[in-house]
């Protein structure tokens, strides 16, 4: 165990930033990678020690760890998290998920209580597909379509993900190398990811969460509409649920600064 | 001020042609807020789409118009995507259109930055791909069609090798047995041509299945310790044969310098000079052939050889010379006509050259010869082999002392041979038709090797090898195993059921002969003191002999022949009469080769009525035939023993010759 220890920040593309103590793990969603908190982790910069990185499979993660078995359940991620902050010695660190982040990390702390001492899930969902009178908001089929999706766009995929050189006159900050380098994940992960996503059912292990939590919830997002999130706050003990002005899926995107003020609020309280 | 006003009118004039070209472009334009509400359309989209523009503007949202599955793709990957880099292009979409019927789309994004006081939007570009869409779809099709013909025609191809290889060693194997016997001129034509015969289309189904297994990528190259000299000998010595019946020279030349012993992959160094000296051969009728291996560099740890195979042959017209590496492809017609061949030896050498990432050239003159050239760079090994003793493979003439072998296979014809073989070469032997008479076999007797078949009902030739690990035996037998298909593609499966060794079917009795030679050693406890006795002792001829009498056996049967005449009984009776003669004649050679103390008359009547006891189950009989050999050549011959056996044998004899006579 001892030797692979000095791989993990390579494995995962650990990356530790922000110039406080108290650890915020930040695990991104489906679809994408550490990127995703590109706007929001400036935030926290000064008073909290930030941890960034990319599941298996995603971003600048090795893609050689991947193996099919070992993911083939949102355990198989929540066992990495628990390796992660062994291997940072986190304990008690705040838990900022998005998307089936949530659930990983809910997953994770159920293992392994002294993990976290607060979470914070970003547009949690613990079941996408609508089972008799829950509902998550999909039809199993619709996920096929959308692995279908994941099929036709390997062409536009590789071209929309092809290194274009241009410069980023408008965001400078990106620098030329970045462009088109995010996000990028192996087709044949992204489908397994996806499938091990959307037919997840983790409406059992919210009821053993015992942490505080903060839900926050997005207007309009399609992905875990409202009501899911409101069947989350309410299977979790300890947790409020917060509605954000921002709508979709990826607040963390498109509205960075509510985002984080949010959590900001209740990390203080 | 004229002047100016016609100017503005030109303006206007300009904004007008640009909102129409904006409006009616070949392409779709939308534009949307940050939550993706779409705030304008233009009319080519909105009438792709069937709707009016009043239905779209400040009502739907981009991701709205997906399907669903592209609505989750918008939201985890399109939208993250753009807003982190500001753009994104060519990304397929389904747009679902009023009628609910399916746009296939191209969509290009470009975020447009807030300025003043207005927000931050986006700016889409739709392109209508359904006749690439189409294009694709229909190619992805023939692509996978392609794919699993192909795939389908390998499979067929590997089922079929491997069918005709399991009778094909039976034809082989009886083709050997026949030459040994003896046979007058005319016959041993016959065997000469049977056996040449079933080896030409043994080769033939080899590199069909070879062919198959580089076009499904199954081929992989081993790293093995080799002697480059003894690979360069047998060569030598194989081809020099047949150069002698054509009359032609053949020479290996083998510079000093070539380091002797090296690491790579022996078997298909050897094949691809095999295929290359082999055609140069055939297609030379006078002059010489020449292999040639010198080295062309060398480093502490790597050489790289030159290897050059050079006829006086026909040669090679130089516009075909691309073409003779392309499979089944021979330079013309007539060649095949007057050659034979498949055609497909060039090409697999080749395609073995490739896996060593090296390349087959080739030079001729018509008329004068050809060269076939390439160059493959090995480690040096530092490991000193064992010089194979080719004086023993060649003579077949090894004391195998008291090496106790078992056969394990269902087929009877293959036990059959397997067991000629092994009296040939003097060594004791069980058999078992199945892995679990085997499995009972080896808990009471000894057994040194097992030649175990891997395809055999109910428990197969791994599930067998496996079990007999399990028994933990104090002395672990070697196993090796037989089986249609090559090394290769089961090795994994052999090391996991702890199978030692590999002997393709159908093989030559050289190779069965050179892996017991190989293995008879590994086991040192198995050895045992009496491999220091020369000859065969009586004390082991009977242990041979006692797995079979503790079953009592029928002294013949006639399902064979039954089974053969196929309920024609004018057959059967003709088969019986024709084994009665023969028992006749064989049981008055036998006492015969008594009274004289004639051993070779003895083997020859064991040879000559092989076929005929086979077909009526004799083994009883066989069984005391063999005796009464290993009796005759004992150096203490033991006379009263022998006379019991003699005794025993001639009322076999009459038991059968009885039975013919009577049964019906």
């Amino acid at each position: 165990m001892k030797n692979s220890d000095s791989n993990i920040e390579k494995l995962f593309n650990i990356k530790i930033l922000g110039s406080g103590t108290q650890p915020v793990l930040f695990a991104h969603g489906y679809g994408c990678d550490q990127n995703m908190w590109r706007f929001v982790y400036p935030h926290f910069e000064e008073n909290y020690k930030i941890i960034l990185f990319d599941y298996i499979g995603a971003g600048k993660s090795d893609l050689s760890a991947y193996s099919k078995t070992k993911y083939d359940s949102l355990q198989g991620y929540a066992d990495d998290i628990i390796k992660i902050c062994a291997h940072l010695n986190l304990k008690d660190a705040i838990f900022v998920g998005h998307s089936v982040s949530s659930m990983i990390g809910v997953l994770a702390i159920n293992k392994e209580p002294s993990l976290f001492s607060k979470m914070v899930l970003i547009g949690p969902s613990p079941r996408y597909i609508n089972d008799k009178d829950y509902k998550g908001g999909f039809e199993e089929s619709d996920i096929q379509e959308l692995l279908h999706t994941l099929d036709s766009n390997y062409l536009g995929w590789s071209k929309a993900m092809a290194p274009v050189i241009m410069g980023n006159e408008d965001r400078p900050e990106l620098g030329e190398e970045l462009s088109n380098s995010f996000c990028t994940t192996d087709p044949e992960i992204a489908k397994n990811f996806a499938r091990v996503t959307f037919l997840s059912d983790n409406r059992k292990d919210l009821k053993l969460l015992d942490v505080p939590c903060l839900i926050l919830q997005c207007r309009k997002d399609i992905i875990a509409p409202l009501e899911v999130g409101q069947y989350t706050a309410k299977s979790i003990k300890n947790s409020s649920l917060k509605i954000l002005e921002a709508t979709g899926h990826c607040p963390n995107l498109s509205a960075p600064q509510e985002t984080s003020e949010a959590i900001k609020e209740f990390l203080q309280t | 001020m004229n002047k100016k006003q016609s100017t503005k009118g030109q303006d206007l004039h300009r904004l007008k042609a640009a909102l129409d070209l904006y409006d009616n472009a070949p392409c779709g334009s939308i534009c949307f807020h940050n939550d993706g509400l779409i705030f304008d359309i233009n009319n080519t989209l909105a009438v792709w789409l069937g709707f009016t523009k009043e239905e779209i503007i400040n009502k739907r949202t981009l991701p709205s118009l997906f399907k669903i599955g592209g609505q989750i793709f918008f939201e985890t990957h399109f939208f993250p995507l753009i807003k982190l880099q500001g753009f994104i292009k060519e990304v397929y979409f389904d747009v679902v259109r009023k009628d609910k019927s399916v746009l296939h789309g191209l969509i290009n994004v470009r975020e447009i930055p807030a300025q003043d006081d207005a927000p931050l939007t986006y700016q889409a570009t739709v392109l209508d791909m359904s006749d690439r869409w189409h294009f694709e779809a229909e190619l992805l099709k023939a692509k996978q069609q392609a794919e699993s013909d192909s795939k389908a025609k390998a499979d067929f191809l590997s089922t079929i090798s491997h069918e005709i290889r399991t009778p094909l060693n039976a034809i082989l194997g009886i083709g050997n047995l026949l030459h040994k016997t003896p046979l007058n001129k005319n016959q041993k034509d016959y065997a000469r041509l049977l056996l040449h015969s079933s080896e030409h289309l043994l080769s033939l189904v080899n590199n069909l299945l070879d062919l198959s297994k580089i076009e499904a990528r199954k081929f992989e190259l081993e790293h093995v310790d080799f002697d480059v000299f003894d690979l360069s000998k047998i060569l030598e010595q194989t081809f020099s044969v047949r150069a002698k019946e054509k009359g032609i020279e053949m020479r290996v030349d083998l510079d000093t310098d070539v380091p002797r012993y090296l690491i790579g992959d022996p078997v298909k160094l050897n094949q691809i000079l095999t295929n290359l000296v082999g055609n140069a051969i055939k297609f030379t009728k006078i002059g010489s052939v020449t292999l040639s291996i010198s080295v062309a560099k060398m480093s502490k740890q790597e050489v790289y050889l030159d290897f050059k195979v050079a006829d006086t042959g026909i040669g090679i017209p130089s516009e075909k010379l691309e073409s003779i590496f392309q499979e089944f492809s021979q330079a013309s017609y007539d060649v095949n006509v007057e050659f034979g061949g498949t055609g497909l030896g060039l090409t697999i050498s080749k395609k073995l050259l490739e896996l060593h990432g090296s390349k087959l050239s080739v030079s001729s003159k018509l008329n004068v010869g050809s060269k076939f050239k390439f160059r493959i760079c090995y480690k040096k090994s530092d490991k000193v082999l064992a010089k194979k003793d080719l004086s023993i493979l060649e003579s077949e003439k090894h004391d195998f002392g008291d090496l106790m072998v078992l056969l394990v296979d269902d087929n009877p014809a293959n036990i059959f041979i397997a067991e000629q073989y092994l009296e040939q070469w003097n060594i004791s032997y069980l058999s078992a038709e199945s892995g679990k008479k085997a499995l009972s076999m080896i808990t009471k007797h000894k057994v040194d090797l097992i030649l175990l078949d891997l395809q055999m009902p109910k428990m197969d030739g791994y599930e067998t090898a496996k079990n007999i690990r399990d028994l933990k035996l104090n002395m672990k037998p070697v196993i090796i195993a037989f089986s249609a298909s090559t090394k290769g593609e089961v090795n994994e499966q052999l090391m996991e059921a702890g199978i030692d060794d590999h002997l393709p079917k159908p093989f030559q009795p050289k190779q069965l002969y050179e892996i017991l030679l190989r293995h008879q050693n590994v086991n040192p406890q198995s050895q045992g003191q009496l491999s220091s006795i020369p000859k065969k002792s009586l004390k082991k001829s009977m242990k041979k002999s006692n797995p079979k009498l503790n079953t009592p056996k029928v002294s013949f049967k006639l399902d064979r022949y039954i089974k053969m005449a196929n309920n024609k009984p004018e057959y059967l009776k003709k088969f019986k009469l024709s084994t009665l003669d023969a028992l006749i004649s064989y049981q008055k050679d036998y006492n015969k080769a008594i009274v004289k103390n004639d051993i070779k008359m003895i083997s020859d009547l064991i040879h000559k009525s092989t076929m005929s006891l086979y077909y009526i189950e004799a083994d009883p009989l066989t069984e005391l035939l063999m005796e009464s050999r290993s009796m005759l050549q004992a150096e203490n011959k033991d006379e009263s023993l022998l006379n019991d056996k003699v005794t025993e044998c001639n009322k076999e004899f009459i038991i059968i010759i009885n039975g013919l006579t009577e049964k019906d």
